[in-house]
């Protein structure tokens, strides 16, 4: 156990200590807080009111309430400066020529008859509602979006005038609702609502694929180092290959957890300090767009970190087993892609059962080791499975674990000996599999006789 | 205390199509420098690699300390210094050596104490903060060594531990060996220079197409060949001795080195018809003695001629 910890902790302390893991850790969570801070920052500049014309066209009231309306909107969920500049033009008895003119002046910068757009109004346009608009920022969903909200606000208050309806009476009954889904299981409501496990568990299962691309990959390159390095040789006089495996696995699955955890924590920090942070750049709280950061139990939060850790073993296992049979970093790009595809094609099922998460492909599908780690967890957030459901999904994993860190451990031992090329799948197969066989009929009694010394042995 | 420090019975490891290892016994004693010879291809690295249980032999037993455990869960007790050898090349020489110490089983503090004595005992100790990458080959070659060594094993297990080695290095390398031997440890190194190997062993093995060929005490070995060697120099008329050296019913072998020679005379001459044909021949001698054998003329008698062109190849190649 002393040498596999020795291991561990050399693989964590040379792995943190170089620069492209201070980088990497680093990067992240700046470029989160310039996607929160940048945006709004950039908008308060773009923040001289929009030089709206309104062609009034229309009888009645209609243009002036439009007007009002947008004169009246301000930025900032109303906090800020007004958000457009109006002036209403009459449209006289050639809307037309009039409105023609007015497009001329839309785009010319910085001088007093510049607009940035033009509304145009007419009885038609009111009833039917398609209102004619001629931009520079037409282009702008988020513009185009607020403009009709206004509009049309304004626009139902007039129709329920003429319908000679007291719009104050009316407007209530016209507030929008929105659906608030609870997520009840076993006919218990949760408390968890349903986007959210939801977001969770997508979140949860790309964190896992990118945790197996990354480190998966590094443990990878790891084993290859050590053989060009010719170090395994030195290294295997005194540890075993398990030994040696196990260390790099754990070793590198801590450094990935703590570049994790360190990029995790920024995004709650950025949500529960958002206060601070739009005080620190001058800019109200409410503009900043933060990462939602759902509620989960903890049950179904340990679910998730117990699904992880096994998926890491179960992968960054054959990986390595996979580096051990390469001679160069470039020959495993090719040697690890079905390994990469199965976790690919992993991910890939887990998005396509989003919408049956109960159907006889999904429970198979978490019964199978190598894509329980995806999709037990996000069938769990979405359906909630039974505690005996996850139990046999866990323990097949943790079976596929201990059976692919055996194997990978056969041809750890076989493969990091082998320089100059790689290992083909026939040599693997008779080193790692049919020589271990036989090895262990001979040793099965033995085993068992032995069984807490056998066990003490391999760790 | 067992006085037999690695036992070899009749082990045997095969590969796809050819036997690299047949039926080898081998007995080491404690305290012994023990000399493992042989061409390449002999077998030597897949033995060692056998005592130290990184290769699982196919038949036979290896008893190290006469006890049952394997060699990895006495690390703590053997040094391993393999014939490919390597450093992690961006760590620190310290701390590299701390980690070796600590996977052989001893604790981080002894380890670091002890890379701290061996860096300053070879001169290192200015180097020990530096990573490994920016040391020079003779360097990083010390602290390979170091790093096999640091534990104070009791038994030392070098495969090819010179070749590679430039000549400071090398006796470097040869005075911490024999100091170690000196302090009762068991040596076990590989080597096809026999020079080296006649000034260190006290014991020595041959093998070669992985079966034992002569195994004993050099003395023993090197009076149990039975022919009769001598030793020649030459001033004077070297193309007339060269002729009388090529006549066969005189002369078996010749190790010719241009000025002097070695050879080993025909099981049926003896020492004064040589003398006697060489003056005649008109060559100025001066130097005739009847001499032991050297490691390297028995092992060209036991191994063949052909294996040690293809050391001398290797050897002028390297």
């Amino acid at each position: 156990m002393h040498k596999v910890l020795a291991v561990i902790r050399r693989e964590f302390v040379e792995r943190v200590r170089t620069r492209a893991f201070l980088l990497s850790t680093l990067l992240f969570p700046a470029l989160m807080i310039g996607m929160t801070v940048l945006p709004v920052l950039l908008d308060r500049r773009a923040q001289a009111p929009k030089r709206v014309a309104v062609l009034d066209g229309a009888t009645g009231e209609a243009g002036s309430r439009v007007a009002d309306a947008l004169a009246a909107a301000r930025r900032n969920g109303g906090s800020g400066g007004a958000r457009y500049a109006v002036t209403r033009v009459l449209a006289g008895d050639n809307p037309e020529r009039r409105r023609d003119s007015l497009v001329r002046q839309v785009g010319l910068r910085g001088e007093s008859d510049g607009l940035d757009g033009v509304l145009v109004l007419t009885d038609d346009a009111v009833a039917s509602g398609k209102i004619p608009y001629y931009g520079v920022n037409v282009g702008s969903p988020q513009d185009m979006r607020r403009l009709e909200t206004e509009v049309q606000t304004a626009l139902r208050l007039e129709r329920l005038r003429r319908a000679g309806i007291d719009p104050f009476v009316a407007l209530p009954a016209l507030r929008a609702i929105d659906l608030e889904p609870q997520k009840v299981s076993d006919g218990a409501v949760t408390g968890e609502s349903g986007s959210a496990s939801f977001l969770l568990a997508y979140t949860m299962s790309f964190l896992l694929y990118l945790a197996l691309l990354l480190y998966g990959n590094q443990v990878m390159t790891s084993v290859v180092e050590e053989k060009s390095s010719r170090i395994s040789e030195v290294l295997m006089g005194s540890l075993r290959p398990f030994q040696l495996l196990l260390g790099k696995v754990l070793g590198v699955g801590a450094v990935g957890l703590v570049q994790l955890a360190v990029w995790a924590g920024t995004a709650m920090a950025l949500t529960r300090f958002r206060v601070q942070l739009a005080g620190l750049f001058g800019v109200a709280p409410d503009a900043l767009r933060t990462m939602p950061i759902p509620e989960v139990s903890p049950g179904l939060l340990a679910v998730f970190l117990l699904f992880f850790v096994l998926g890491f073993l179960f992968f960054a296992s054959m990986y390595a087993a996979v580096g051990s049979t390469c001679s160069t970093v470039q020959e495993t790009q090719q040697a690890a892609l079905p390994v990469t595809m199965t976790i690919a094609v992993g991910l890939i099922l887990m998005f396509s059962l989003f919408g049956e998460p109960n159907g006889k492909l999904a429970r198979l599908l978490s019964l199978l080791p190598p894509f329980a780690p995806f999709m037990t967890p996000v069938r769990h957030a979405l359906v909630h499975l039974s505690a005996f459901e996850i139990a046999v999904s866990a323990l097949l994993l943790a079976a596929g674990v201990v059976a692919v860190a055996w194997l990978a451990g056969q041809i750890y031992r076989t493969g990091i000996l082998m320089h100059g090329r790689r290992a083909s799948l026939r040599e693997v197969w008779r080193y790692a599999v049919l020589k271990t066989m036989r090895r262990w009929r001979r040793l099965t009694p033995v085993i068992w006789r032995r069984w807490p010394r056998s066990w003490a042995m391999c760790c | 205390m067992h006085d037999i420090a690695i036992t070899l019975e009749r082990v045997t490891k095969r590969y796809a199509g050819h036997t690299a290892v047949h039926a080898l016994d081998l007995m080491i004693p404690r305290g012994s420098v023990f000399g493992l010879l042989g061409p390449n291809g002999a077998g030597k690295s897949t033995t060692i690699r056998m005592i130290m249980n990184i290769l699982v032999p196919d038949e036979g037993r290896i008893v190290l300390f006469g006890g049952e455990p394997a060699s990895r869960d006495l690390s703590a007790r053997i040094g391993y210094l393999p014939e490919e050898r390597g450093l992690y090349r961006k760590m620190q020489v310290l701390e590299q050596l701390v980690f070796l110490g600590e996977v052989k089983g001893i604790s981080r503090r002894r380890s670091r104490e002890l890379a701290e004595q061996w860096l300053a005992r070879l001169g290192l100790s200015d180097w020990a903060a530096r990573r490994v990458e920016d040391l020079s080959k003779g360097m990083q070659q010390k602290v390979q060594f170091i790093g096999a060594l640091l534990h104070e094993p009791e038994l030392v297990v070098l495969d090819e531990p010179f070749s590679g080695l430039d000549p400071v290095n090398s006796q470097v390398m040869k005075d911490v060996v024999v100091e170690m031997a000196r302090q009762g440890r068991t040596v076990l190194f590989s080597t096809h220079i026999m020079e080296q190997a006649e000034r260190m062993c006290d014991r020595v093995a041959i093998i070669a197409r992985g079966e034992k060929l002569v195994d004993g005490k050099l003395a023993e070995v090197k009076r149990g060949s039975g022919d009769v060697h001598v030793a020649l120099a030459f001033h004077r008329n070297r193309e007339a001795a060269a002729r009388v050296l090529a006549d066969r019913a005189l002369v078996a072998r010749t190790d010719d080195y241009g000025a002097s020679a070695e050879v080993t005379l025909a099981p049926q001459a003896n020492g004064d018809a040589l003398l006697q044909a060489l003056v005649g021949a008109g060559v100025g001698i001066s130097r005739f003695e009847v001499v032991e054998p050297s490691l390297q003329s028995i092992f060209i008698a036991k191994v063949g001629a052909d294996a040690l062109t293809a050391i001398a190849s290797e050897v002028n190649g390297a």
